[in-house]
């Protein structure tokens, strides 16, 4: 009946900032989402950010430039946003609440769901298995991104992150499986949000990728939206399309910025550098929505990319999604190549389950441990070459630091624009501990030294 | 005397005659080397370069194809806005239309109706020239005008619009 003949509430008591207060409204809930009409017939829209009574008051995605409370007019829907599903969001540009940029009609689906989500059933879930390949070496030889995992990345600043983020969308692949790429973006400006946009242009298949653009400019309230709804539409896809669905999500540093302002609007009692007390729950229900279901053969990856403001990883926002997040890939200024990842402080918990024989190569696990240790004492040899000179040390640790050259050189340093397949990043991986003698690739097994090892025995 | 070096200059001369062809011959092979060597570059420089340009062409014929993909979907995806754009024109003026009907004022009666079962019964209504009606009260309003209801019409749709394009 309302569809047909909604309410319009014109009794506006005040606009501020971006809030409108409307009075004698009925039945209206927190949330709810909201359309506003000016004089001039232009339609915005918004959520219920309080209600107290009759009054209700109404965050104006678009902002509240222009309005004027005599001729302002506000329906309610009667419910949380919700956004139609399916696989018309393939291959679509829109914005942070999923309206299109790309000159196409708006987004359609025969099913719709709220943008809220619903928590997964625990005893449904299903462990990550089976990687995706991001084509960066670093990431897919030691790190490796698992089908249903949450790693973040945390980006010390001034580096090039969300570069990173974007090559990492407009590269990844799980095989001959189905896959999708979700990129939504958060508090962008417009350079950055035109450099994604060419990153992710060269994407092969463009009816793959999803992106959501929440730009600096863009109301804050919108950027809390933009995550939710990109997750919204990956669990459909995910889980009744029956696709491998990989959500990356950058920057979520700007995202925990908008909750707090709007935290600070509803006037909660602020905790930790102002951050709102739940600011961990928040974060979990967003990073919770990946994961795998039993009988399903879909699942979504989550990849939050953070910046780390001052280079601190006790922020608020880094640490607390540290505690949710499956892995971490650090990417660090003290690493002078592209991508910058720092591999001892990077780690993916759950890449057992993703490589090894079958999924990636037999030895995976075993080179990355070797590659790991490697590093490690080339690092110490390293702080020794420091104090005694390099030509104090032993002939076996100048060994390690070459390795740990070139690890950077082959391994590691990748153009923005260079897709690695997983045979090219084994080779290099391969000519970076055969650097080593053989006798000190410990890890790594009789069979598998055979077969990969190309330095002097 | 000169006879009796005259052995020792034609040994000599045989001597340097055979150094000569060493020699020579020694340049021969080594020059056939440089050359094959330089043949063997010629052709490695070649076929690197080929490879170069073929990874080159293969790299341009995959950005060509993006973009001329990208570029029609861009079509695609317009001519879709410009269907539903034309939908919602057509929609209005049919709706409109009803104004014309014989059956309109019963038509205006059930929207009366309508407005004031949504907004609450104390709504004043008022026809609008554009058709349909409008209901006011304090604080709120019920818009039954025909325009409004045409575009909640198509809104209504949903998915359903998508069978414009179709195949």
């Amino acid at each position: 009946m309302t569809t047909w003949a909604p309410i319009e509430y014109t009794d506006v008591a005040e606009l501020r900032g971006p809030l409108v207060v409307v009075q004698g409204v009925q039945n209206v809930g927190w949330d709810e989402y909201a359309t506003i009409t000016l004089e001039s017939g232009e339609r915005r829209h918004g959520l219920v950010l309080d209600v107290d009574r009759d009054l209700a008051v109404v965050q104006v995605l678009e902002g509240t430039g222009g309005l004027r409370a005599e001729t302002t007019r506000v329906t309610f829907a009667g419910s949380p946003l919700r956004i139609p599903v399916g696989a018309g969001w393939r291959g679509r540009v829109c914005n942070g609440r999923g309206r299109p940029l790309d000159g196409g009609p708006p987004v359609f689906g025969h099913d719709s769901a709220p943008v809220a989500g619903l928590p997964m059933n625990p005893t449904v879930r299903e462990p990550p298995a089976e990687p995706v390949i991001t084509g960066v070496s670093a990431v897919d030889a030691l790190t490796t991104l698992v089908r249903g995992q949450k790693m973040a990345v945390f980006a010390e600043s001034g580096l090039p992150h969300l570069e990173f983020a974007a090559q990492v969308a407009a590269q990844a692949h799980t095989g001959d499986a189905p896959f999708s790429v979700i990129f939504a973006a958060m508090g962008l400006t417009h350079g950055d949000a035109g450099t994604v946009r060419d990153i992710l242009d060269t994407r092969s298949s463009a009816a793959e990728l999803t992106v959501l653009l929440n730009l600096a400019g863009d109301p804050v309230i919108e950027r809390l939206l933009t995550p939710r709804i990109a997750l919204t539409v990956a669990e459909h896809l995910a889980f009744v399309l029956r696709r491998h669905v990989l959500v990356v999500l950058a920057d979520m540093t700007s995202y925990c910025e908008a909750l707090r302002e709007v935290s600070t609007a509803r006037g909660e009692i602020p905790a930790r550098r102002a951050y709102p007390g739940y600011l961990y729950s928040d974060l979990a229900s967003i990073y919770e929505r990946c994961g795998r279901i039993r009988g399903r053969p879909g699942s979504v990856t989550v990849l939050p990319v953070l910046s780390m403001p001052a280079g601190d990883i006790t922020h608020p926002v880094p640490d607390l999604t540290g505690y949710i997040t499956e892995g971490q890939i650090l990417l660090s200024r003290e690493v002078t190549s592209y991508p910058h990842i720092d591999p001892l402080s990077s780690l993916s918990r759950m890449m057992r389950a993703g490589v090894g024989a079958g999924r990636t190569r037999p030895e995976h696990l075993d080179l990355a441990a070797q590659i790991q240790a490697g590093l490690s004492r080339a690092r110490q040899a390293g702080e020794l070459a420091d104090v005694v000179g390099e030509s104090a040390l032993s002939p076996a640790d100048r060994r390690y630091l070459a390795m740990a050259e070139a690890f950077r050189t082959r391994l590691l340093a990748q153009r923005p624009d260079e897709v690695r397949t997983l045979e090219e990043t084994f080779e290099r991986a391969w000519q970076v501990v055969s650097v080593l003698p053989r006798g000190e690739l410990s890890m790594l097994s009789e069979e598998s030294l055979e077969a990969g090892y190309e330095g002097e025995s | 005397m000169r006879d009796a070096l005259a052995p020792l200059a034609g040994t000599l001369s045989r001597q340097a005659g055979i150094d000569a062809r060493a020699i020579v011959a020694g340049a021969e092979e080594e020059a056939a080397q440089v050359v094959a060597a330089a043949r063997q570059e010629a052709r490695t420089i070649l076929a690197d370069a080929r490879a170069d340009g073929a990874a080159q062409a293969e790299a341009a014929a995959v950005t060509e194809r993006i973009r001329a993909e990208r570029q029609a979907r861009d079509m695609e995806l317009a001519a879709r806005r410009e269907a539903l754009d034309e939908l919602r024109v057509r929609s209005a003026a049919a709706v409109r239309a009803l104004r014309d009907d014989p059956c309109y004022p019963r038509l205006l009666d059930r929207l009366s109706a309508l407005a004031r079962a949504a907004g609450g019964a104390d709504l004043v209504v008022e026809e609008q020239p554009d058709g349909g009606v409008l209901a006011k009260g304090r604080g709120r309003r019920v818009d039954c005008t025909l325009g409004a209801l045409a575009a909640r019409a198509v809104e209504a749709l949903g998915a359903e619009v998508e069978r414009l394009w179709a195949p």
